[in-house]
């Protein structure tokens, strides 16, 4: 699943209308689209903001380490060797605030420029600021929280912030359609990401720990496994298929099993135990 | 699988984070001018990247990336417990560079570290410093290639050449660099020296197929260890860690007569033997990581929190490949 933070609707609409996305009924904080495979938030501006809506949304559609989450908007360029319209993929986001930096790890392909994306509790102007107090090659004012927030949910190669440049900080007024426009032109650059994730997980063996497997759950709730018992079933299983590279085939005679006390699960416990050591 | 894995993840070193401290040090210059390609991205303290929460160990090492640092604090640890001291006093350990490229399946670094990342310190000057503090106490046997692969990353960082030019002219120093390498060509200039001691991990074909797919083939490891040994340097052989497998007896006889046969038993310094064994903490963390791995999920048995195999099957393996390697070494030169 891919998970989509945008700052304003202005940003997400680009996305929402490629990907066909559409808009949650139900009473929510957030304004939430869904569609195949990805779900988009509309956070609202500032680091709170997209950190609040960040979780909300890895909580609310329970987020695994298999899922991505992105951050999308546009920012302002410190230089101007990033041209108006560059997509940059943030190798290193700072809190300008806290100074906390963060960093995603850039493990799959993708075509974007790349940067450090500076994020500011208030607009910045370069008229005001002196450059020399700005770190980032770009700045926001959502990026630090959302990935702040996404890092208690995701692995850091699963995260990451895309920022298309706007203006040069020199106070520009914001003009939707422009925006549109911006975030419209790297759509393609952004489906080709998601792309090699996708990949990648092809990839990936499963990580088994995230739930148990269906025949654990089985055995267990016929056996009145304690909690622990259940664990480390669910570890000689997982212990079993490495050895084995196969499912334990014996294992489906206790599937029918329903014990009538804990004493009788123990024994069938016991028995289990010794056919998956070998 | 392959194709998948090439056309989606970037390759390795495509990035370098460089702690802001060391951005003008000698050794960070060399290493980026290496790597003209990378995106160079500073940080404030290596463990800012390196110790970051849920990384994913597996995913990383498709796609390591370099963490230039400066090493602060302790910089040469007592030489632990569960590693073979060959008979030397004042037996110590350091570490340059954290992590391997070569990613063997049942490696301790996938449980001892929270990223694949290579951390490489710079300031190598500290280290020699420390050492030579140390040798104003005492003689130190100090082994430097256990939690990376030294002479694997010599063509990224030359830290074997500067440690054998540092260490050779020191008579109370003794060095340990262990490898699996065949990169040998890469320190072939140097003189050999008497205190410096190259040590060869050997597996069986099938256990380098199977589990350290990255490293190179026994044969390119042997030619390697010969050319060393011809030329004049101290060379070790470890048969450690021995796995057990089907076949396994079939597969170290091979290892063994291969061995000797490609190289001249009287110029091998010594050997040491070990089957398999990991600290219970390590051990858990592989098998959270490792999801489908035979070697890590084997019913291991805990004595004093290292796992191994069962004492009987351990006592067995010993006493075999301890057997076959005594055919060609006296009894004196092999440690187990």
């Amino acid at each position: 699943m891919f998970y989509i933070v945008t700052a304003f609707h202005t940003e997400a609409k680009p996305i929402i209308e490629h990907f066909g996305l559409k808009k949650i009924t139900r009473p929510c904080r957030f304004q939430v689209f869904v569609g195949d495979n990805i779900v988009l938030v509309e956070s609202g501006m500032s680091i709170v903001a997209s950190a609040a809506a960040t979780s909300f949304l890895l909580t609310e559609f329970g987020a695994g380490t298999r899922d991505v989450a992105l951050n999308v908007g546009v920012c302002g360029a410190k230089e101007k060797s990033l041209k108006k319209g560059d997509a940059i993929l943030c190798h290193k986001i700072i809190n300008h605030d806290t100074k906390r930096a963060f960093y995603p790890d850039i493990i799959v392909k993708h075509a974007m420029k790349e940067g450090v994306l500076e994020t500011f509790s208030s607009p910045v102007d370069k008229g005001e600021y002196s450059e020399s107090r700005i770190e980032g090659d770009v700045v926001d004012m959502e990026g630090a929280g959302f990935f702040e927030a996404a890092s208690f949910f995701l692995p850091p190669h699963k995260i990451h912030c895309v920022k298309v440049v706007y203006d040069y900080l020199d106070g520009e007024r914001v003009d939707p359609v422009r925006v549109w426009e911006y975030i419209r032109g790297n759509i393609p650059l952004i489906e080709n990401l998601m792309t090699c994730y996708n990949v990648l997980d092809e990839w990936c063996p499963e990580f088994f720990d995230e739930e148990e497997p269906e025949i654990v759950r089985e055995i267990s709730r016929g056996l009145k496994l304690s909690v622990t018992m259940t664990y480390q079933l669910k570890f000689m299983v997982r212990s079993y298929m490495a050895r084995h590279k196969r499912e334990p085939e014996a294992l489906k005679e206790f599937l029918n099993v329903k014990v009538s006390s804990k004493n009788e699960g123990k024994i069938y416990f016991e028995r289990i135990k010794e056919i998956l050591s070998h | 699988m392959k194709g998948l894995k090439k056309y989606s993840v970037i390759k390795s070193f495509s990035h370098i984070y460089v702690e802001e401290g060391v951005m003008d040090h000698p050794v960070t210059r060399e290493i980026i001018g290496k790597f003209p390609g990378a995106v160079k991205i500073g940080i404030k303290h290596y463990k800012d990247v390196f110790c970051r929460p849920r990384q994913n160990f597996i995913v990383q090492e498709m796609s390591r990336k370099l963490i230039l640092a400066r090493k602060k604090g302790e910089i040469i640890y007592s030489g632990p417990e569960v590693c073979q001291d060959f008979g030397n006093k004042n037996f110590y350990y350091t570490s340059p560079i954290l992590n391997c490229i070569y990613g063997c399946e049942y490696c301790y670094l996938r449980g001892m570290y929270p990223s694949a990342n290579i951390v490489v310190f710079v300031n190598i000057e500290d280290y020699f410093k420390e050492v030579e503090n140390l040798l104003k106490q005492q003689p130190v046997y100090l082994c430097l290639s256990y939690d990376t692969d030294l002479l694997a990353m010599e063509r990224i960082v030359p830290f074997t050449s500067r440690w054998i030019v540092h260490a050779s002219d020191k008579r109370d120093l003794i060095i340990e660099i262990r490898t699996k390498s065949a990169n040998y060509s890469a320190i072939r200039q140097l003189p050999p020296a008497g205190n410096i001691i190259l040590a060869w991990t050997l597996s069986p074909s099938e256990v380098i197929e199977k589990y350290e797919q990255k490293t190179p083939s026994l044969e390119l490891r042997l030619k390697s260890i010969k050319k060393a040994a011809d030329d004049g340097w101290k060379v070790r052989l470890c048969f450690d860690p021995v796995l057990y497998f089907e076949n396994w007896q079939r597969a170290y006889d091979y290892l063994i007569n291969q061995t000797f046969a490609t190289i001249q038993p009287e110029k091998i310094y010594d050997a040491s033997i070990g089957v398999f064994r990991i600290s219970r903490d390590y051990l858990k963390r592989m098998r959270k990581i490792a999801s489908a791995s035979e070697i890590i999920f084997y019913p291991y048995e805990e004595r004093n929190g290292i796992y191994s195999y069962p004492e009987e099957l351990k006592e067995e393996i010993l006493e075999y490949v301890f057997g076959l390697v005594r055919k060609y070494l006296p009894t004196e030169k092999i440690f187990i």
